[in-house]
């Protein structure tokens, strides 16, 4: 495949070079400085200790924390009925006495010294359970996605947690999905109607896409349950995955379906007579053949409306 | 050295056990009795804010407002609060409250004792206008018959009374939600939750046809549909095991088990009226456990499993209408379906050095429709009784395999190779059983403090097990050649890069492409290649503490060959279609005057262009261009007044063209055998101004 080449291609030297590259400080140095590590003991007053240097308006302010449910000390699983700040961010000594800095801490930013896994560890520590029992092996983890990757603790309102707010957070990383969005055929993310953690649950799951439910077509039923049955005659694909036929982050297309009838209904039905037939742009209006009823308007569903199943006992082929 | 410092780190981390010091438990030799967090700001008492104004849209648009609340020309109020309430013992409540003046209007509440109970009680409304003045010669739209004035019937559309008989009628649906939830935290380690929701959706939607034989006219489906649905949990959390057990139940009802129409054109055989099922009531419900353990610090195991049942027990309507024909009896007065569901997961995880991790899932996914077959007499088009049908309860069974592992090479390098074998059986159709194996490698580095790259690989071949033959049971026959693109052997190849550069201490710049591409060599009719491929691209620059900018590109290519046969034999006439999304959005925000004025504006662009083509060798094979061209460009502004009041100000311009030859000049009577209500592709220029106060409390 031409285009896989060209990517391996140009990106093993890149890859190559931040190889080589790993070592280079330390090869360098004189003198190596210590990697950073953790600290291990705890400052002496505790939040009030953190709060001289990051004071309201400073470059790490820190304040809205007490507008967040991590500050109910009446809440004793909360942090600040405990070791307050270093409960999450850990002993916090040996950073107050360096002045600050990003060594000794866990900062929970992407420059920390610390892995993702290992920024998460203090998050798991009170929050694996519930949908978070399967954050493990998640594609979230897999790609070393960091909980404050996502998360925003500092906030008076979490953006992420806002349905308005919350498709922005998911685009930093899903930047095609920002596209779909923005297509004519969607579901209403961009009107702030729905978020994205409506269908998919990105603590981890069972499912394919990292749904909220165990199958695609159990996650739209939650919403489509009219389309759930099961009924007399059923639609094999549409019993089986709804995204056979729809795209459901947006299309250009009516429905939001992957391609405009007739040719969507042609890619699995050719059975003699019409809908085996070419329909070519003679049948546009105007032209000078025959087949406006089987390629405009609804195309095949001008007779077939019944695509999604029927219960009528003369629907055998979805048109009762 | 090094690996022993990492090794160092990971006893250090393990040892902090922030939750232990949390729940109370402070680690030994630890005194936070001096720890008198006097400089912390707790939040006590009410705040929030509340926003009241107007606005005003300058035109009347179903697409333009079509999940928003803004169809209507006109005004319309402002009003959106998002109020906090913090007691003592951990009492609190939240209330946020958005487009209240709207049919958007949502109502969250929240409150309680955090830490021990949680009250939730949210409203939502979501709109959703589909087209407002389609033309329908039919009455009663909106209800279970639709009926035509006398003498309508004509044996085409041309020639029908169409000018005397037509009536608007707007096509939406509107969906209002009322959700009730309550959770309880009974111990440090079980917690119960319960969530209820009532939602109804009511309006008339678009049906494509009601059709007599080769004759069919869009009619107005009425929509009054009920779904409640309930959440109910028990969760336990220990230190090394947690589980979840929990049962969801929905139920759908349907104020309309049928719709009824009057034929328009001229009777044959005896019929005059049609009649279809709409969705039946019908209701599912699911146990299910999950559990997670930890096998010491460096492995996780966690498992999933969920029963499900659907049932369907509507009665039957009449296999026809039509009191001439002769049609013998239903097997029985309803289907008394059931779908039986089960869905696990089984997941482990294991950290087996500081740099390797490996991971494994097994995934099974069944649907057992259980529903007795019988042979159902069957009425075509309310015109003819044909012979019976028996109906093919579909089963699909799902098992996949996911192993994977991830080395960390160094802080800069990153490895993953990962393996997936997927196998899906069904009943009642062409195969029995396909089966996929991918492949899968991921690198990631930190080319320099600047640069990040990330390319991932992935081939997957999938093929059948034994013959494709075409399922017997349905009549009449595909050609056999036919291979159906989700059982067809099919080798995929996805490959994605993504390039990020920090190119200055406040610019940052990102580069992505995405690929994938399906051949199905061994289909001779149905899909036999798709595409997609896209190229994105951003930029964000914050030019001063003040002034920021972020930019995002995109372009979408989604291409497919497709192949079919007249003659019911090898392939004569091949289709083609391409997809071109182009997408950009500009955004910039500026602090005018600190602490004052702040604004803002956004600008996004969407086109589309589909390119279609069917050459049958006869006639020329394209069709003219679908295109879409979104406009829009908003701009805000926010002027803080007092410290506790603030104007917000807001335009908002939006203009969409399109072209779409499905629906472009095909009035009501342009097609002789089908009666349509002449929806054509939707165009709009919309402004909206808004203006509110923001008090803040």
């Amino acid at each position: 495949m031409t285009i896989k080449k060209l990517l391996l291609a140009a990106l093993l030297s890149g890859f190559a070079f931040g190889a080589a590259a790993a070592d280079k400080p330390a090869e360098k140095a004189a003198e190596p400085a210590p990697p950073p590590s953790m600290g291990t003991e705890y400052t002496d007053a505790g939040a009030d200790t953190c709060l001289m240097c990051h004071i309201e308006g400073g470059d790490f302010p820190v304040f809205a924390i007490f507008k967040t449910k991590h500050a109910n000390r009446a809440d004793k699983r909360t942090p600040f009925a405990g070791l307050q700040c270093e409960a999450c961010h850990g002993p916090g000594k040996k950073h107050a006495d360096a002045g600050g800095g990003p060594d000794g801490i866990n900062s929970f930013e992407s420059t920390s010294f610390l892995t993702p896994q290992q920024r998460n560890k203090f998050c798991l520590e009170c929050h694996e359970n519930s949908t978070r029992i399967g954050w493990h092996a998640s594609t979230h983890d897999a790609n070393n996605v960091a909980c404050s990757d996502c998360h925003k603790i500092h906030a008076e309102r979490d953006p992420v947690l806002a349905t308005v707010t919350q498709p922005e957070v998911c685009y930093k990383c899903h930047r095609k999905e920002r596209a779909d969005f923005a297509k004519p055929s969607v579901h209403p993310v961009r009107f702030g109607k729905m978020s994205c953690s409506d269908c998919h649950s990105p603590h981890g799951s069972t499912s394919t896409g990292m749904l909220v439910k165990p199958t695609v077509n159990q996650t739209c039923y939650t919403c489509h349950a009219e389309k759930r049955g099961p009924f007399l005659w059923e639609h094999a694909p549409v019993a089986e995955d709804c995204t056979l036929c729809h795209h459901p982050h947006g299309s250009v297309n009516q429905a939001r379906l992957k391609k405009n009838p007739p040719l969507l209904c042609q890619q699995c039905h050719s059975v003699a007579g019409h809908p085996a037939v070419a329909y070519t742009p003679a049948g546009l209006p105007g032209g000078s053949g025959a087949g406006q009823a089987f390629l405009l308007a609804g195309s095949c569903l001008n007779c077939h409306s019944q695509i999604h199943g029927s219960n009528h006992p003369s629907g055998a082929k979805l048109m009762r | 050295m090094k690996t022993s410092n990492q090794l160092l780190l990971l006893g250090m981390l393990s040892a902090l056990s922030p939750a232990a010091a949390a729940d109370g438990t402070i680690p030994a030799g630890v005194d936070i009795s001096k720890w008198k967090c006097e400089s912390c700001k707790f939040e006590k008492g009410t705040s929030g804010t509340v926003d009241v104004g107007a606005g005003s849209v300058s035109d009347k648009s179903a697409e333009f407002g079509q999940y928003n609340g803004l169809y209507e020309k006109g005004g319309y109020f402002i009003g959106d609060a998002d109020v906090r309430s913090r007691g003592e013992d951990g009492a609190y409540w939240n209330l946020n409250a958005s487009n209240l003046g709207l049919d958007t209007r949502s109502v969250d509440a929240e409150g309680g004792k955090q830490g021990s109970y949680k009250l939730r009680l949210k409203y939502d409304e979501t709109p959703h206008r589909i087209w407002d003045g389609a033309q329908t010669p039919f009455s009663g739209a909106g209800g279970a018959s639709l009926t035509l004035p006398a003498g309508f019937a004509a044996g085409t559309t041309g020639a029908m009374p169409l000018a005397g008989a037509m009536q608007s009628v707007d096509l939406y649906t509107q969906r209002n939600q009322l959700g009730v939830g309550a959770s309880w935290v009974r111990s440090k380690e079980w917690e119960y939750g319960i969530n209820v929701r009532h939602e109804t959706r009511e309006g008339n939607i678009l049906r494509t046809g009601g059709a007599f034989f080769v004759n069919t006219a869009q009619l107005v489906d009425p929509v009054d549909y009920v779904t409640d649905q309930v959440d109910a949990s028990a969760s336990y959390s220990g230190k090394k095991f947690q589980l979840k057990l929990a049962y969801y139940g929905s139920k759908f009802s349907n104020g309309n088990h049928s719709l009824t129409w009057q034929d328009p054109y001229t009777p044959v055989n005896g019929e005059t009226m049609g009649q279809l099922a709409l969705p039946p009531d019908n209701q599912f419900h699911q146990i299910q456990a999950s559990g997670g353990y930890q096998f010491g610090d460096k492995t996780r195991g966690s498992a999933d499993i969920a029963f499900g049942r659907m049932t369907q027990n509507d009665n039957f309507l009449p296999s026809t209408l039509n009191a001439t024909l002769a049609v013998p009896g239903l097997p029985g007065s309803s289907l008394n379906a059931r779908a039986a569901t089960l869905d696990a997961n089984l997941k482990l995880s294991s950290a087996v050095t500081d740099k390797l991790r490996l991971s494994a899932a097994y995934v099974y996914s069944d649907r057992d429709n259980q529903t007795s077959q019988a042979a159902y007499p069957s009425v075509a088009t309310d015109m003819f009784v044909g012979t019976a049908r028996t109906n093919l309860p579909y089963s699909y069974t799902q098992d996949k395999l996911k192993l994977s592992a991830d080395y960390r090479a160094s802080a800069r390098l990153r490895g993953s190779v990962g393996a997936d074998f997927d196998t899906h059986k069904r009943s009642y159709q062409d195969v029995d059983k396909t089966s996929e194996d991918t492949l899968w490698g991921k690198l990631s580095s930190r080319v320099t403090d600047k640069i990040d790259l990330t390319l991932k690989l992935a081939q997957g071949e999938r093929r059948f097990s034994g013959t494709y033959q075409v399922v017997p049971e349905i009549t009449p026959p595909e050609n056999p050649l036919l291979r159906r693109f989700n059982m067809a052997n099919r080798t995929r190849e996805t490959a994605g890069l993504r390039a990020d550069f920090a190119l200055m201490e406040n610019v940052n710049f990102g580069l992505g492409v995405d690929s994938s591409d399906d051949k199905y060599s061994d289909s001779s009719i149905g899909l036999t290649s798709a595409r997609d491929l896209s190229y994105n691209g951003d930029l964000t620059v914050a030019f001063s503490a003040r002034t920021s900018m972020h930019l995002f590109a995109n372009r979408q290519e989604i291409k497919s060959k497709q192949a079919g046969s007249q003659a019911f034999s090898s392939p004569d006439w091949f289709g083609e279609t391409k997809d071109t999304i182009d997408f950009f959005g500009l955004g910039l925000k500026y602090v005018a005057i600190p602490d004052k004025l702040d604004i803002g504006a956004d600008y996004g662009y969407t086109a589309s262009r589909s390119e279609i083509s069917v050459n049958n060798g006869a006639s020329d094979p394209s069709f003219p261009n679908i295109t879409t061209k979104l406009n829009s460009v908003k701009l805000y502004a926010t002027y803080r007044m007092k410290e506790n009041m603030s104007l917000l100000a807001g335009y908002w311009y939006e203009r969409y063209d399109t072209r779409d030859w499905m629906s472009e000049g095909v009035g009501p009577a342009t097609i002789p055998n089908v009666l349509t209500m002449g929806l054509q592709s939707p165009q709009y220029k919309v402004n909206v101004v808004r203006l509110a106060l923001r008090y803040k409390f």
